[in-house]
């Protein structure tokens, strides 16, 4: 865990001048984090229209609610705790809707995308080969469900350590591990049911 | 090895090579070997899928951000919302009044819009009189001249003749 460490430095100033309501010093925890978060939130929702709004209600929520942030754990988990949680409400709501993603890529390239894979042994030396994994995993993680969504994310997309994942998920490392190996697993079933065309 | 350890360890490092004790077990085991196999087509995925570029905040983000904030916090006082909603109604009061008023002035004294006036009705009175003593008197004296005394008519009347 990350104790304490947002109260050193210009942050830890930035953080407090927040908590007595200044937003212009909020404003400078904005252009620390927004990339940051930016990237989180578009790894997990990865719907380019609909990420930048995401990450504005993010960033007001965190401000309507830094007066609750203790510095226990960084500025900066913190802040992915709430993106995380933002995105499992928005990917809950969306559910419905949840093969839209692959509904979006064209006849053509769908049709491609699934006998590239139904192969035995699919080659993944090439350009195309690559590409095409991207779209199959896209695919995947659009009809993971939430929770494993986020997982993997943060540990796949995200490249997060072990700790940092349980950090921002507020769970020990163990069941993280835990949680993860649950996840992939489901996700290669789910690979088996769209190779067989469910 | 389980097949359970086997898979945690092709999750963990699923590019590496193998050691010998999971070798062995991924060709005695076609279940892991196909999960294994799975997997690395996976990870390929993930991997392709991070070296995505991530769309760049807009210009004039943090300043959006920040009149967001200004919006959700800036909250009327109660006092001066109530006073806000008196002075409202007291002014589309007063419009609507004034709006009558100009609306009674504009139209036209009469019309299909209003009742004749009160002059015009007094300037039509003798005619409506004559028109009411040709009722009463009826076919007898068919106009107003037959009705009339001798002595008022010009020149011979029926007395002389």
């Amino acid at each position: 865990m990350e104790n304490r460490k947002t109260e050193i430095g210009p942050e830890g100033e930035w953080v407090r001048r927040s908590q007595n309501g200044e937003p212009e010093a909020f404003g400078q925890l904005v252009e620390r984090y927004q990339r940051r978060i930016l990237s989180l939130v578009y790894h997990v929702v990865r719907r380019p229209a609909e990420v930048e709004d995401l990450v504005q209600e993010i960033f007001v929520k965190a401000f309507m609610g830094v007066r609750s942030y203790s510095f226990q754990a960084s500025f900066g988990t913190w802040l992915s705790r709430i993106a995380v949680n933002h995105c499992y409400d928005y990917l809950r709501r969306q559910r419905v809707s949840r093969v839209e993603y692959y509904a979006d890529l064209s006849e053509g390239r769908q049709r491609q995308v699934e006998t590239r894979f139904e192969q035995p042994n699919p080659g993944q030396s090439s350009h195309e080969d690559q590409i095409a994994a991207r779209e199959l995993v896209a695919k995947l993680l659009d009809r993971a469900p939430p929770d494993d969504r986020i997982i993997l994310t943060l540990k796949e997309l995200d490249g997060m350590s072990i700790e940092e994942t349980g950090d921002i998920l507020g769970i020990k490392p163990a069941n993280v591990k835990v949680r993860l190996h649950r996840a992939r697993k489901r996700m290669l079933e789910d690979l088996k049911r769209l190779r067989e065309g469910k | 090895m389980r097949c359970e350890e086997v898979r945690t360890i092709l999750e963990e490092q699923p590019t590496v090579e193998f050691s010998p004790s999971v070798r062995q077990h991924l060709e005695v085991c076609p279940a892991c070997a196909a999960y294994a196999k799975d997997w690395q087509l996976v990870s390929v995925g993930f991997r392709e899928l991070s070296r995505e570029p991530v769309p760049e905040a807009s210009w004039g983000f943090c300043a959006r951000v920040l009149r967001r904030i200004a919006e959700a916090t800036a909250q009327p006082e109660p006092q001066l919302d109530f006073l806000e909603q008196v002075g409202k109604r007291f002014v589309y009061a007063t419009l609507t009044l004034t709006l009558t008023l100009l609306l009674a002035l504009m139209l036209p004294s009469s019309g299909p819009l209003r009742e004749p006036a009160a002059v015009d009705l007094y300037l039509v009175q003798p005619e409506a009189v004559s028109a009411r003593a040709d009722v009463a008197l009826g076919e007898e004296f068919p106009s107003l001249q037959d009705a009339m005394p001798l002595n008022f008519t010009n020149g011979g009347g029926r007395g002389e003749q």
